[in-house]
């Protein structure tokens, strides 16, 4: 009986290797099963328009400008050649060229109100040619701008302070934050410079400062990795380089170059 | 992986228990597979042979290429004793046994103390799994609560109350649960699967001491 008793204790104890063995095996698998097959989910695009900053622009010039769709912009109008205005008849008449008669020759009442007529036309038509010289040198910059090419910003460079690149890559940041937060300390913080090539990629992403709260800095990496995915490239294809503060309140820039 | 490493010291300690609740469980299970499956088959071919056989000598010499099973256990003890009543019971080879029949009654003892030793070995290990499958779901509930709580606690700290902040915690926390139950359900089947293959046998074990105080008890009314 006893050796019977040994022997089942030995099967116990192998039982016990293999089944340790396959826990482990179902702990890695778990582990690496997102590395091994990864979720392909489509990611609907998103646009952000900033709304806060969009310049108004006039309402006579137009809808904003959509980079590289310059060929599709309408001609100017034409130019409409100023046109006499019309006399009143009683002008026209005296204008006509009949012959003097000492009765029906011109009264100095005639002549004044000829005079009024030509200086109102002449005020006309200074005053149409500047309105259709403004329209023209309004066209004229806006076919000379090199805007960021996003609807909302016609004029904008990219590169002023609060313009729409930082504040796009501010709200792709604040989007992806809000999914990744998580935090153990009472208000932590975390400063982070990011620098953005003329690709559009992440080339380097450096912590200035942090509260020290782990989950924290990881939850901010984890976000700027999120939104690294999608970064446009700077415009005027240079490289971007910008410092955000993050905080479980939100995401705010610093100052960008 | 961030699930656990996000997770509080005693929700870490409940994690672990329960991993070795699952580990040994497992390895349980595996064994009285093992053991189970090996039992049925050798006794099987053991009551083939059995019946087979002419003479309990026969059987005895041949009894351990079935090792496993627990009708030759039976055999072993019931034959032995028997050996050990005609032989010491002051009753010569070939002369009838005392006529009160007092040697089967010492056979019958024999192969009873035999069936209950073998319920034992069989069922040696399965409380572990009824343990399991009962307490693992609360052991991960109380991690579980455990977690929530320090969830609850740092969003008071912090005074904010997002679901981006409430959500991870409350996940954290819940697959304490998770692992409580993963550990339980095969723990709770295994173990009713062994009880009822179990019954069978102690059915058998039954059925072929009754058939062997038959053979006894013919032989010596015989004699």
């Amino acid at each position: 009986m006893n050796s019977r008793q040994s022997r089942a204790d030995t099967g116990m104890g192998v039982s016990c290797i293999v089944s340790t063995v396959i826990h482990l095996t179902v702990f890695l698998l778990l582990l690496w099963w997102g590395k091994l097959f990864p979720v392909n989910m489509v990611v609907q695009e998103t646009y952000y328009v900033d709304v806060v900053n969009l310049p108004v622009a006039d309402p006579r010039a137009g809808s904003p400008v959509q980079k590289g769709n310059e060929a599709e912009i309408s001609p100017p109008p034409p130019v409409i050649p100023p046109r006499e205005m019309s006399l009143p008849e009683k002008a026209k008449q005296g204008a006509t060229p009949a012959k003097p008669d000492a009765k029906t020759a011109k009264s100095p009442d005639a002549n004044a109100d000829a005079a009024l007529d030509e200086r109102i036309a002449k005020i006309a038509r200074s005053a149409e040619a500047r309105r259709e010289e403004a329209v023209l040198e309004r066209l004229r910059s806006k076919l000379k701008t090199s805007g960021s090419g996003r609807s909302g910003m016609p004029a904008a460079g990219g590169t002023e302070q609060g313009s729409d690149y930082t504040a796009y890559i501010q709200s792709r940041l604040k989007d992806a934050f809000r999914n990744t937060i998580s935090y153990s300390s009472k208000n932590p913080e975390m400063i982070v410079r990011l620098f953005i090539d003329s690709s559009g990629k992440l080339s380097r992403r450096v912590s200035e400062r942090s509260s020290g709260d782990r989950a924290f800095e990881l939850a901010v990496m984890r976000a700027i990795d999120m939104a690294s995915e999608k970064f446009p490239p700077p415009p005027g294809k240079k490289l971007f380089e910008g410092v955000f503060v993050f905080k479980p309140q939100g995401i705010t820039p610093t100052r960008g170059k | 992986m961030a699930l656990l490493t996000g997770t509080g010291l005693i929700v870490k300690i409940v994690l672990l228990i329960l991993i070795g609740f699952s580990v040994v469980s497992w390895a349980i299970i595996m064994f009285k597979l093992f053991q189970v499956h090996r039992a049925n088959s050798e006794s099987v071919r053991f009551m083939d042979f059995f019946w087979k056989s002419k003479r309990f000598d026969a059987i005895a010499s041949q009894v351990d290429r079935f090792a496993s099973s627990p009708l030759t256990v039976l055999f072993n003890e019931g034959y032995g004793e028997l050996k050990k009543v005609v032989e010491g019971g002051g009753v010569s080879e070939g002369s009838a046994l005392s006529t009160d029949l007092g040697g089967v009654e010492n056979v019958s003892r024999a192969l009873r103390r035999a069936t209950n030793s073998e319920i034992t070995r069989l069922e040696k290990y399965l409380t572990f799994l009824a343990t399991t499958g009962s307490t693992s779901p609360f052991i991960g509930l109380f991690g579980t609560v455990w977690g929530i709580m320090t969830a609850f606690e740092g969003i008071g700290r912090t005074g904010s109350a997002s679901l981006a902040v409430v959500a991870p915690g409350i996940a954290e926390a819940l697959i304490a649960t998770a692992i409580g139950l993963v550990a339980a359900i095969p723990a709770v089947m295994a173990y009713n699967h062994f009880q009822h293959k179990i019954r069978v046998l102690i059915k058998e074990m039954d059925n072929f001491s009754t058939e062997f105080l038959n053979i006894v008890q013919r032989n010596i009314a015989g004699k």
